[in-house]
Formats: C-alpha cells, sequence, structure tokens
C-alpha cells in the first residue's frame, strides 16, 4: 500500500505538471470567486464561503477524481498491470494505496487553498477534527469513483477527460461549488440530494464557514461514509474485474 | 539435474478452440529451455497458466515441487514481451517499487535493486528516468524488474523482440550471464537463431502440444541429413526434378530449393550435379534450428490436416 503511494507520489513529482495545474486551477477559481461574491464589502467572508467549495469542486474533484483514473490507465497503458497482477499485491491494497497518495495531494492542496484564503481574510472557523473527517471521506469517495470509471470506461488516455467532463462537471455545478445550491430551482435542488458533491460542499462549508458541529452535518457525513464505502467497494470490484480481463487477453 | 518445472498432460480450451492439448515438458534447475511455435500455437496461454493467470482445464503444472496453489506468488519472475515499467521512474524507482510489491524485505531491497542494476549493465544509469532511457536499455531494465525478487524461474517472454542486432547480442549475454549465475529460464521467442544460441533445450509446439524436443543435436538428429544444400535457380521445377534423380529428399520456398544432402559434400561436387539448371546461386550449410522447426511444424501441421493426432517426435 505505502509503495503504491510513494510511487504514484514519485511519478507526480517526476513530472511535475500535473501538480502545477492541480495547484494552478485551484488557486485561480478562489481568486476569482472570492473576489466575485466579495461585491465591495471585504473579502473575509466570501472567502470564508469560497474556500471550502473551491477545495472540494476544483481542487480535490480534479486531483483525485480524474488522477486515479489517470494512474489506471497508465497502468494499462505501460503494461505495469501485468507484473501488478503477479505480484502477492492485493485489489484492496492498491486501492487503499492509490487512496494515501491523494490524501497527500490533497493534503497540499488545502494549505494552499486556505493559505490563499488566509491571505485575503478568510479563516476555518469549525472543528478541524471535524473538516479532516469530511475531507477524508471525500477523497475516498472521489478515487473510488475515479477508480470505477477508469477500471470500466477510460481505455487510453486520451479517454480519461470524457467521463470526468460528462458526469463530474453537472455534479460540481449542481453540487453548489460555484453558487449557492438554494439557487437550483427545486426539483434540482431535490435531485442533487443524491450528489456526493452536494454533501461534500455542504459539510465542509458549514464546518469551515460557520464553524457548525457535528450535529448540524450529520446527514451529510452519514451520506459520505455510505458513498465512500460503495466507492470502495464498486472501485476495487471493477479493478479486480479489470484484473481478470487482463489476464484473460 | 532435477526439474524445476514440471508441465504435465496440459489441456485448455477457449470455447471451441482447444488450445493446448496435452502439453508436456520440463525444465531443469539451471538449465535455459527454449518454446518455440508460430502465434497461436499456445505459448502465451502455456505462460499464463504457468503463472496462474490462467486456470487449465487439465494437467498439472509443479514448480520445485509444488503445485501453482501451494506456490508463493514471488517464485516466478515474469518479463513481458511489452516493456513494463514506468517512465516517469527512475531505473532504481522501479526496481524499489517492485521489490516492494514482490515483498523484499525492506532493508534488502536497495542492496537488490543495485546487484540487479549491475546484472544488466545499468549501474551508471541508476538515477536516470526510464523515458530518457535508450530501446535496449529498457529491455535490460524489462529484465532486471522480472529479477528483483530472485526468482527461481525466469520467464522471458520474446524479451529481444523490436532490438537492433548490437542490443539484442547484449541482451543474449545478459541471458547468458544468468544462466551462469544459476538462474533458470524458459524463454519463448520468435527468433530461432537466438534459441540455437541460447537454449540448452527446446521444445517445439504444434497443435498444442510439444512436437518435438531436445537439444540442437538431438534436433538435428530429426532431419536425415548431414548438410543442406540451397539452391536457387530460374526454374525450380528442374531442380526438383533432378534433386528425385539424385535420390535426395528436397523443400522449396518460392524459387529456392533446399536439397537434403545425405552426406557431407563438397561444395564442388554439388554444384556438379546441378551444373547445367541455369542456377543462380547455390550454397551448403549445416542443419539448423530453422529448417528442423520448419519440418516438425510441418508434419504436425500434416497430422492435424490429416485428422490424425499429433505426436511428439521421440528422442
Amino acid at each position: 500500500m505505502v509503495a503504491v503511494a510513494r510511487r504514484i507520489l514519485t511519478e507526480l513529482w517526476h513530472t511535475r505538471r500535473s501538480l502545477v495545474f492541480w495547484v494552478l486551477f485551484p488557486t485561480l477559481m478562489l481568486l476569482l470567486f472570492g473576489l466575485i461574491y466579495a461585491d465591495g464589502q471585504g473579502t473575509s467572508r466570501s472567502f470564508d464561503y469560497t474556500a471550502p467549495g473551491i477545495l472540494i469542486g476544483a481542487a480535490l474533484f480534479f486531483s483525485c477524481l480524474s488522477g486515479p483514473i489517470t494512474v489506471l490507465v497508465g497502468e494499462r497503458e505501460r503494461q505495469t498491470l501485468k507484473r501488478i497482477l503477479l505480484s502477492p499485491l492485493s485489489p484492496a491494497a492498491y486501492f487503499l494505496g492509490i487512496v494515501v497518495a491523494f490524501l497527500v495531494i490533497a493534503a497540499g492542496q488545502t494549505a494552499i487553498v486556505y493559505g490563499i484564503a488566509y491571505a485575503f481574510g478568510g479563516r476555518f472557523h469549525g472543528s478541524l477534527f471535524l473538516g479532516v473527517l469530511i475531507l477524508l471521506l471525500s477523497v475516498t469517495a472521489y478515487v473510488g469513483v475515479g477508480f470505477y470509471f477508469g477500471a470500466r470506461f477510460a481505455k487510453s488516455t486520451e479517454e480519461v477527460n470524457g467521463p470526468v467532463a460528462a458526469i463530474g462537471v453537472p455534479l460540481l455545478v449542481l453540487g453548489g461549488t460555484f453558487f449557492p445550491p438554494d439557487m437550483l430551482p427545486s426539483y434540482l435542488f431535490a435531485a442533487t440530494q443524491l450528489n456526493p458533491v452536494f454533501h461534500m460542499n455542504e459539510a465542509l462549508k458549514a464546518v469551515s464557514a460557520t464553524g457548525a458541529g457535528w450535529s448540524s452535518v450529520t446527514d451529510h457525513l452519514g451520506f459520505l461514509v455510505v458513498f465512500a464505502l460503495v466507492g470502495i467497494v464498486v472501485g476495487t470490484r471493477s479493478y479486480r474485474r479489470m484484473l481478470d480481463r487482463q489476464s484473460g487477453s | 539435474m532435477s526439474a524445476l518445472l514440471e508441465v504435465r498432460d496440459l489441456e485448455k480450451s477457449f470455447g471451441d478452440a482447444r488450445v493446448l492439448t496435452g502439453l508436456d515438458f520440463a525444465v531443469a534447475s539451471g538449465e535455459i529451455y527454449g518454446l518455440l511455435g508460430s502465434n497461436g500455437a499456445g505459448k502465451t496461454t502455456c505462460i499464463n497458466i504457468i503463472c496462474g493467470l490462467v486456470t487449465a482445464d487439465g494437467g498439472a503444472v509443479r514448480l520445485d515441487g509444488r503445485t501453482l496453489a501451494s506456490r508463493a506468488p514471488s517464485t516466478i519472475g515474469v518479463v513481458p514481451q511489452e516493456i513494463s515499467l514506468y517512465r516517469h521512474l527512475t531505473c532504481v524507482e522501479n526496481l524499489l517499487f517492485f521489490a516492494s510489491v514482490y515483498c523484499v524485505a525492506k532493508d534488502g531491497r536497495r542492496e537488490r535493486a543495485a546487484r540487479c542494476l549491475e546484472a544488466v549493465g545499468l549501474e551508471d544509469r541508476a538515477d536516470d528516468l526510464v523515458a530518457t532511457l535508450s530501446g535496449g536499455m529498457h529491455r535490460r531494465l524489462n529484465v532486471a524488474v522480472g529479477l528483483v525478487h530472485e526468482p527461481l524461474l525466469l520467464i522471458l517472454d520474446e524479451p529481444t523482440v523490436g532490438l537492433d542486432v548490437e542490443a539484442r547480442h547484449q541482451l543474449w549475454e545478459l541471458i547468458q550471464s544468468l544462466r551462469r549465475a544459476g538462474t533458470t529460464v524458459l524463454l519463448t521467442t520468435h527468433y530461432l537463431e537466438e534459441a540455437e544460441a541460447l537454449c540448452a533445450r527446446i521444445g517445439i509446439m504444434a497443435g498444442g502440444q510439444i512436437a518435438a524436443e531436445g537439444s540442437m543435436t538431438q534436433l538435428r538428429a530429426l532431419i536425415p541429413a548431414a548438410e543442406l544444400a540451397i539452391v536457387h535457380a530460374d526454374d525450380p521445377g528442374a531442380v526438383k526434378e533432378r534433386a528425385d534423380t539424385l535420390g535426395f529428399e528436397h523443400r522449396s520456398v518460392g524459387d529456392a530449393v533446399t536439397v537434403w544432402l545425405p552426406e557431407r559434400e563438397s561444395l564442388e561436387r554439388v554444384a556438379n550435379d546441378f551444373a547445367d539448371l541455369a542456377v543462380r546461386s547455390l550454397s551448403v550449410r549445416p542443419v539448423g534450428l530453422e529448417q528442423i522447426y520448419r519440418e516438425v511444424t510441418r508434419s504436425a501441421g500434416a497430422s492435424v490436416g490429416g485428422q490424425s493426432e499429433t505426436r511428439p517426435i521421440a528422442l
């Protein structure tokens, strides 16, 4: 597990290009939306609210969802999957290794997003433990979904962006990343209750921007726990099926 | 020497296609065994079964006396035909990663990686990214990764495909050095001269089983010829007629007729036999693996075509 995580992080460090974009994109989005929502009344409150949404929607979404897809597609294209398949490494250990790698990346992105927000007066108001738990569940859920798409649908590097754009971006919009979800029509607001990004955003915004405690985010946490568990199961099973296909080829 | 790998009566079908129909061979400890066969002969299926990637319908595989189910995964090292390396890791990082997933003890990994790099002559490139290496270096590192956990059996699947002559010979030297160090190797290749140069014994697969097996000396005995005369002539038919008249067996491909000479004869004498037939070129050479391979696969194909059972040629 640790070997897989270290390998992914070392590869990213050697190439650095993905890391640059995973930092640049949320930085620009945070600055844009923080300044737009400031509305001439100082930036502290707008950055309080924008930072968690941008972290979930613009930072973690692109690193922790598309990242695992790229990792899996890369294994297939580089033919390294066969070597892994022959090794004693279990699919669960491989999955957890990817989760750990993207947790490290998520920690870096969190530091950058909140560092910038802090410079503009934004603050993290709630329980740090609760915030970390929400991020942990969010990363696991994203990696699970990424694993599923990477194992089932994306066959080459060119196909990575397809599922991310087609399915992921609408979830971001409906999830309240760029504007408050109460602006949605009632039927879309009802539909977005099944959207994990909505629960990630709502939970982190509540804790980070308003200092809400456990009782205010229990429903969101419950959804995220279930979704993360489903993500682990579905992602691991898809990966196992991909290995079976690979060994039969 | 005792058999490290024993493959007995292996059978495998995919749908209606019978790929392996009683494959039987053994690889002795410390030898290089070559498995030859045309595309679709079942070599890859055989390797996948040995590695545990595909389940056989019948038969048994034993490695070091253990069944596939009871052997440790790290007893086999595989070098796939494709370059399977992480291009954005350095050579040593690739080796350390695979040493780790193959459960090599943490305190021995660096030393093991360094030894593997030295074995393949890449110790000077240890900290270079794989993406910066040449094709030949990729192949050598590919072999090193298969060795990093010190497997009992190393399977090399077409290890030199796509390499230039110089790089191929470098890799041959590496494989020879592995044998000298006591590594047991199962090699599949399409390059017959490679099998001839490297392997102590060769198994030729046809119809899903071993059609012929043995050392080069034993395989040469399958063809009742001391030498081969290769005759290129404007009228190959006339050459064949002359060979028939002289009582020589012959085979032809295009305008080249290969005449089996039962005794070692001088080039001059052979030239005289065909002198009046507008011969463009004539050469005499010893019986090589190519001729043996063609003959074995031809007779196995004829048996299959004639609906008779293919039988291994006894040696």
